[in-house]
């Protein structure tokens, strides 16, 4: 086993890398930006090495200064978390002429379907569905001869993209050089590469993505999957598992044709090949295959009862899975709320400040895995992801109410959150149908009203500054008063 | 004593061991069981009440059942008062700025991009709100600005 792994990332992914790590004895390594050098990351590791500003290109993207981290602290093997350079052929192809090893697929696999246009062309040539569209197009003429082709509405996607980055929706001709002129600079920004590729946009679809893992001889497998047709702007908010919509013959359908998919680029490791689902068809469609661990991998890991992390490692050690398809099973029903700090009522912009209150919830099926502490600067240099929130129940039924007192217990103060609005949507009748799609929170559910505060907001702000001395609650003092308080009766019982 | 949290005003006094809270008309008796660590836990007319509160400067975060409010204290006089810069377009929160695609002088429609910034990794725009022209222009590409910072003006 390895003797010491460093984890290119930084926030909640990096910390549950980590505890990975620790419970599988090996010993780890935290990098880090400026920006984020009282970041929780830095705390949890044995030691953390400066990479550079807090700009990702100086740090957290600065293939450089990661390979002399690994280097000078001796580590054997690295471990790349998601976003930055999860999904970068050249980083893994670095790492390992360093003599190290990378933690998840081979170079040759994440190129291979890194590049949105060529993986679907190979996806096609598996036998995979793939929706309809063109790549390889460079002029504005070409582009609008494609749209008009397909029909609006149409999809601009970066060809090197991935999580949503580099996506424009066009609904119309007139929006459509806009759409690629953004779409290929936030390309440019995010991958380094304005390459573009258009296709048919599926307006009332789902997103219903499955896991597949591959060790390094030969077996792979699929561990069912994830239902995150909750997104917003392509980022996904809300993912569950099992999918609610899912029949036991197309979860077979759809398991199958994702393992021939990640056999089609020879795939190892952790991945992830997401479909979008017609759910009036029943009909399933390659969207891309993320090759990395995914942000939502706890859902998998709460029905399935693997630990993905500790398989990562395992399988990159070289070795073999001890079970086959049929011993793979969902139990019970998970659901993953992503905590960002973002402000529904503007739009969902990102909200930065220092955490001024930053209490999780507890309990039986609650998992938190979180980046973040009370007294911690929310930056606007990286992702706006300040935890996620995990629940696991018997029935889905179970799981919605055990997530909405989860977020009810989960108490952030300093910036704002969408939590309210995450448990609005819980409530709706159509998250407890199923029948959200992708475009659901755009369309149904776009309009936001912040509550006005009501008496007992009031009284408790305007207490505040009362009971709280120098109105600062870190620095409180206690006012006991409690008539009830165990430690004050001087009765004679005990229970 | 009265204070005022952004449109609502409240009357707080002392009465014995516990207080007497006056809002729109309504008065309530409030108990305090408990208040420490940000946290109080409260019995408002005899119903238990639990509130997270935090304050940062004039800004107080309350959290009762889940549902996080973030009020501001104002005095009296500023009551309701919005910052309006007068056709000046500010930033909605800290970042860089990307792209300037206007000058000065330049006839702008409403819902033209002005420039674009960068913040989290996101692009947001921004826009003009109504038909006119650039008086002037306050930032430069690349450059870093902090919330609320004006970026750009445009007159009628």
């Amino acid at each position: 086993m390895f003797n010491k792994v460093l984890v290119a990332n930084r926030g909640e992914i990096a910390i549950r890398i980590m505890r990975a790590c620790r419970e599988l004895g090996i010993r780890t390594v935290a990098v880090y930006s400026e920006a984020d050098k009282n970041a929780q990351h830095v705390q949890f590791a044995d030691e953390a090495i400066l990479l550079g500003g807090a700009a990702p290109k100086e740090s957290y993207l600065n293939v450089d200064a990661l390979l002399r981290a690994a280097r000078d602290s001796q580590a054997d093997a690295i471990h790349p978390g998601y976003g930055f350079l999860s999904e970068n052929a050249s980083f893994a192809a670095a790492v390992e002429s360093a003599d190290l090893t990378f933690i998840g697929p081979s170079a040759a696999s994440i190129r291979a379907m890194g590049d949105k246009a060529e993986s679907k062309i190979l996806m096609k040539q598996a036998g995979v569905p793939t929706v309809p569209g063109f790549e390889g197009l460079e002029s504005y003429d070409e582009f609008k001869k494609a749209a008009h082709e397909i029909g609006y509405p149409v999809l601009v996607k970066a060809a090197a993209g991935g999580g949503g980055k580099g996506m424009r929706v066009v609904n119309a001709e007139n929006e459509l050089k806009e759409a690629i002129e953004l779409a290929k600079r936030e390309a440019i920004n995010a991958f380094g590469d304005e390459r573009l590729l258009i296709e048919k946009y599926l307006a009332e679809a789902h997103h219903v993505e499955i896991q597949v893992f591959g060790d390094k001889h030969g077996n792979l497998v699929h561990l069912f999957e994830r239902e995150c047709s909750v997104q917003r702007r392509h980022q996904k908010i809300i993912e569950e598992s099992p999918s609610p919509l899912l029949t036991p013959e197309l979860r077979a359908r759809m398991g199958e044709a994702a393992v021939n998919a990640a056999k089609a680029v020879n795939y190892y490791n952790a991945g992830t090949v997401e479909f979008i689902f017609d759910p009036v068809l029943s009909s399933f469609y390659f969207l891309e295959m993320n090759t990395r661990l995914q942000v939502e991998h706890p859902v998998t890991e709460l029905v399935t009862g693997l630990d993905l992390v500790h398989w990562q490692i395992r399988i990159a050690n070289g070795e073999k899975f001890p079970f086959t398809q049929s011993d793979l099973h969902q139990h019970g029903h998970a659901i993953e709320c992503r905590v960002y700090a973002e402000d529904p009522s503007t739009g969902f912009l990102p909200s930065t400040g220092k955490l001024l209150q930053f209490i999780q919830p507890q309990g039986p099926g609650i998992r938190v895995d979180s980046g973040f502490a009370a007294g911690d600067e929310v930056t606007h240099f990286y992702d706006p992801l300040l935890a996620k929130l995990i629940v696991h129940a018997g029935s889905r039924e179970d799981a919605v109410h055990r997530m909405k007192n989860a977020l009810n217990d989960f108490i952030v103060h300093g910036v704002v959150t969408n939590m309210d609005y995450m448990r609005a949507v819980l409530e709706t009748d159509d998250f407890k149908q199923g029948r959200v799609t992708t475009r659901w929170v755009e369309t149904k559910f776009a309009e936001w009203n912040v509550p006005q505060p009501d008496l007992n907001a009031l009284i408790a702000a305007a207490l505040a500054d009362v009971v709280f001395v120098g109105g600062r609650t870190q620095s409180a003092v206690s006012k006991e008063t409690d008539p009830f308080n165990p430690w004050k009766q001087t009765g004679n019982y005990r229970n | 004593m009265k204070t005022t949290f952004d449109t609502q005003t409240i009357e707080l006094n002392p009465s014995g061991e516990n207080y007497i809270a006056v809002v729109n008309g309504k008065t309530v008796n409030v108990h305090v069981i408990r208040a420490a660590n940000g946290r109080m836990d409260l019995l408002v007319d005899g119903q238990r009440v639990t509130a997270h509160v935090s304050s940062d400067m004039a800004k107080r975060w309350v959290t009762i059942n889940g549902q996080t409010l973030m009020l501001t204290k104002t005095s009296g006089a500023k009551q309701g008062v919005r910052h309006d810069h007068a056709g000046g377009l500010i930033a909605p929160m800290p970042g860089q700025i990307r792209s300037v695609s206007v000058g000065v002088g330049e006839a702008v429609k409403k819902g033209q991009t002005l420039l674009t910034m960068e913040a989290m990794k996101m692009e947001i725009r921004i826009q003009a709100l109504r038909d006119g022209k650039v008086k002037s222009v306050f930032v430069a590409q690349g450059q870093t600005v902090e919330r609320e910072q004006i970026l750009i003006e445009v007159e009628e």
